[in-house]
């Protein structure tokens, strides 16, 4: 069976940062992947570059086994992606977004109800479903764009902070749905500094710095490899505490 | 949630997917206008009405002007209809330029599009569809005025003049457009790090191109000599050239007002041919190459800033020494601000260089010699093209301020300062740009046309008080009427305070307009001098009083509001 997301050799660089060096990593079904690292290690990269926004200038990158870039829109259709801005269109209702979506996945209206219906509840969206999406909180048009994300059912998610501007509540709808994901075969790939959140749910947690991975495993492999074990806080910062500086071609 | 079954023959949603949402998106903002904002339709409508009676009264005056010349098809009305349409060549592919980079490679649009199954051609389609949309506006404030006064002017035109007209504006439009695309996809493709300013730069030198062409064309004044002429018509040759589409549509629109069908009809289809077939070019090229252009527009780092200024503010401080320090720490913040967005300053750079090109100009047109009521008139309609530019300066640029420190307001409101001072800080960057700037160009106007001291005093200390209207009008109804959530300075200029200020802005010009035109109109022969009639300088003072009075009125209320208002 392909891996759900499938990194080989990646490079990307922005005039001469390299952003993200030689990256290789595999996420297989049913895996919620954590992917920390600090500000400008090329976490934002990496996942833009999933989602087929950005192009590695070497290795590729594998989505359900296609190619994206050539079988991008085979690719796209098996993901969704939830960047940490979320984008709505102000100008639609929540509700008139989410049937745009449901549009652009050739999902039928019974299809698109049911979910439509079981993700509102969910996420507590009912209350401001129907106003226009510029009248929202930050908290509101991220549950749109997770319901957004999530309407397709798609094979792996990806998503970057998801917990930013979010409610205790919400917080743990949206831990619930993951769980619902990756249990029904799906995976997620989320990007956070929320390390409470990674410890809680994901099954593997790597650590990105300077572009390149410098620990992927379970949270018990990675306490195995530190030095000062205990919890992810400290290894996270043993591991990064090296100089900040971009590296340089 | 259970995952989608699987489809191994996945198909895209298309261009009517897009297209439909794009319909609910302005049917929605549309209606939201209706229901919140009709102030700002009547008022938007109104200035619409007033550009287009406006145009459509020049143009009919100068064809029934030409009517009463009998060359007026051999040389003037081609001229007239090459020179019309090949500036609109020029700035509608310069406006899709401009809206195409935005919307393809800078707007969040643009990202979510791209990471959705849609093929990158339907987004392209689309956005070229949006921006020849969004381009429409020619067809309405330029080429309606234009067609009306032809209708008018000319009793014996063909039958189908008026449909004829509307179908070769509708060919003629995407042509531009797809030149403008071709040139945003180009510029992100290649240039992706200075791209607003390259645009701003490019549009710069193409001003600078046209207008020192068009002072060859007409310098050296004796106009009517021969060598005049048939220099004049060598240069106006460039224009007339059989393989630009704006001649295609000049030599159909004459066909069809000479009621030449077949002629008209050929220039028609080859101009819409020509536009098809451009259209689906450049569609295809961007599509087919946006992918890098979109990751290279993405992929550019912040460029670092050296910035030399200290704890003072630097020279930007400097400038505002009368300030309490933490004003003017905002006040060079806002400075600095705008000389890095070449938007802004651009702005004022065009509108005033041209201004002041045509004073550089004003001796070659003999205007020193001109009969004294001219001499009189010019700086009165000097001071209100200034007052004009102020207000779409400060109506643009000035307003939107203080709703975009909403984000800061946290950061600010806790500096050990009075809201009164950030609110004077801003007025005085605004008073600082608008008033060196409006000032240096009616300096200018003075002494190209030599109006004598007592003349050149007046309209100075008038022109700061139009100055100081505009800025306190533009800085206090900001501060009253704030859209702390809107990051987009447009939006915030676009809406009800920013139309609000822009009625207030126009109407206190006119008010001052009114009263300068009387008191030129009572020193029509001898212009304002020191043994000018008292009610001369009465009014003059009147003026001068107004000005101040109700732009430091408009800060007062802005103020008293900005204190009040929890953060």
């Amino acid at each position: 069976m392909a891996q759900a997301i499938d990194i080989q050799g990646v490079v990307k660089r922005f005039g001469q940062k390299l952003a993200v060096n030689g990256l290789t990593l595999s996420v297989p079904p049913g895996e919620l992947f954590a992917f920390l690292g600090p500000n400008g290690a090329g976490k934002t990269t990496t996942i833009k570059m999933i989602a087929g926004l950005l192009t590695p200038h070497e290795g590729a990158i594998h989505v359900c086994g296609h190619l994206m870039g050539t079988n991008g829109l085979l690719a796209k259709a098996q993901l969704a992606y939830v960047p940490d801005q979320p984008f709505l269109y102000e100008k639609l209702t929540g509700r008139e977004f989410l049937h745009f979506v449901a549009e652009m996945y050739a999902m039928g209206r019974a299809e698109r109800d049911e979910n439509l219906t079981k993700l509102t509840r969910q996420l507590d969206m009912e209350p401001f479903l129907d106003r226009l999406g510029g009248t929202y909180s930050h908290g509101m048009k991220q549950r749109v764009v997770l319901a957004a994300a999530l309407l397709h059912q798609p094979r792996v998610l990806i998503i970057d902070e998801p917990m930013v501007g979010l409610d205790p509540r919400t917080v743990r709808s949206v831990k619930d749905l993951f769980l619902e994901i990756t249990e029904s075969g799906g995976s997620v790939f989320m990007s956070t500094h929320t390390l409470e959140v990674a410890e809680a749910v994901a099954n593997r947690i790597g650590i990105i710095h300077q572009g390149g991975l410098i620990a992927v495993g379970t949270l018990e492999e990675l306490r195995a490899t530190a030095t000062r074990q205990h919890s992810l806080e400290e290894i996270f910062l043993e591991l990064t505490e090296t100089s900040d500086a971009p590296i340089e071609e | 949630m259970p995952l989608s079954k699987s489809n191994p023959v996945f198909e895209p949603a298309g261009l009517a997917t897009l297209a439909r949402v794009k319909y609910r998106i302005l049917y929605n903002t549309v209606r939201e206008v209706i229901d919140d904002a009709p102030v700002k339709i009547f008022a938007t409508s109104g200035f619409i009405f007033l550009i287009w009676f406006a145009l459509y009264a020049l143009f009919l005056l100068v064809f029934q002007y030409f009517q009463n010349n009998d060359l007026q098809f051999v040389v003037a009305v081609p001229l007239l209809f090459n020179f019309f349409f090949v500036a609109l060549l020029v700035l509608l592919a310069f406006s899709n330029a401009i809206l195409t980079y935005g919307t393809l490679f800078t707007h969040e649009e643009a990202n979510y599009l791209l990471s959705a199954p849609l093929r990158v051609g339907s987004t392209i389609t689309l956005k070229f569809f949006e921006s020849l949309f969004f381009s429409s506006w020619s067809l309405i404030l330029l080429g309606l005025p234009l067609m009306m006064a032809i209708g008018e002017a000319y009793d014996d035109r063909g039958p189908l003049f008026y449909p004829m007209f509307i179908a070769f504006f509708l060919a003629f439009v995407p042509i531009p457009g797809a030149i403008g695309l071709l040139s945003a996809w180009l510029i992100a493709r290649y240039l992706p790090r200075s791209a607003g300013k390259l645009l701003v730069g490019l549009a710069l030198v193409c001003l600078l191109a046209v207008i020192v062409w068009g002072m060859r064309s007409v310098r050296d004044v004796g106009f009517v000599t021969n060598e005049w002429l048939d220099g004049f018509f060598g240069r106006m040759s460039l224009i007339q050239s059989a393989i630009l589409p704006s001649t295609w549509v000049s030599r159909g629109i004459e066909a069809t007002i000479e009621n030449r069908l077949e002629d008209a009809l050929c220039y028609l289809l080859v101009t819409l041919s020509n536009g098809i077939f451009l259209s689906w070019l450049a569609v295809r090229i961007v599509a087919c190459g946006f992918l890098p252009a979109f990751d290279r527009a993405r992929s550019s780092s912040g460029q670092v800033r050296r910035s030399i200024a200290g704890a003072s503010g630097g020279v930007a401080g400097r400038i505002f020494f009368f300030l309490p320090r933490p004003a003017r720490l905002i006040a060079a913040k806002d400075l600095r601000t705008f000389v890095r967005d070449p938007l802004q300053w651009s702005q004022l750079v065009i509108l005033f260089g041209l201004m002041s090109l045509y004073l550089l100009n004003a001796p070659r047109f003999e205007m020193s010699d001109s009969p004294t009521r001219l001499s009189a008139f010019v700086p009165f309609l000097n001071l209100g093209a200034v007052s004009f530019i102020l207000a779409t300066f400060t109506s643009r640029f000035v307003f939107p301020m203080v709703s975009l420190e909403g984000h800061q307001l946290w950061f600010i409101g806790l500096l050990p300062i009075s809201r009164t001072w950030i609110l004077l800080a801003k007025y005085a960057f605004s008073m600082m740009v608008t008033g060196s700037v409006a000032l240096g160009v009616m300096l200018l106007a003075s002494y190209m046309l030599r109006i004598g001291p007592m003349a050149t005093s007046v309209y100075l200390v008038v022109t700061f008080c139009v100055c100081h209207g505009l800025c306190g009008f533009a800085v206090g109804i900001g501060a009253r009427l704030p859209m702390f959530q809107q990051r987009n300075p447009a939006r915030i200029a676009n809406g009800l305070g920013g139309t609000i200020n822009l009625i207030c802005s126009v109407v206190l010009i006119c008010t001052l307009m009114t009263g300068m035109g009387y008191v030129t109109y009572r020193v029509e022969d001898r212009g304002i001098t020191t043994d000018a009639p008292r009610v001369v300088f009465m009014i003059i003072a009147g003026v001068c009083l107004i000005g101040l009075a109700l732009g430091t009125l408009a800060m007062w209320i802005g103020a008293r509001h900005l204190k009040r208002i929890e953060l």
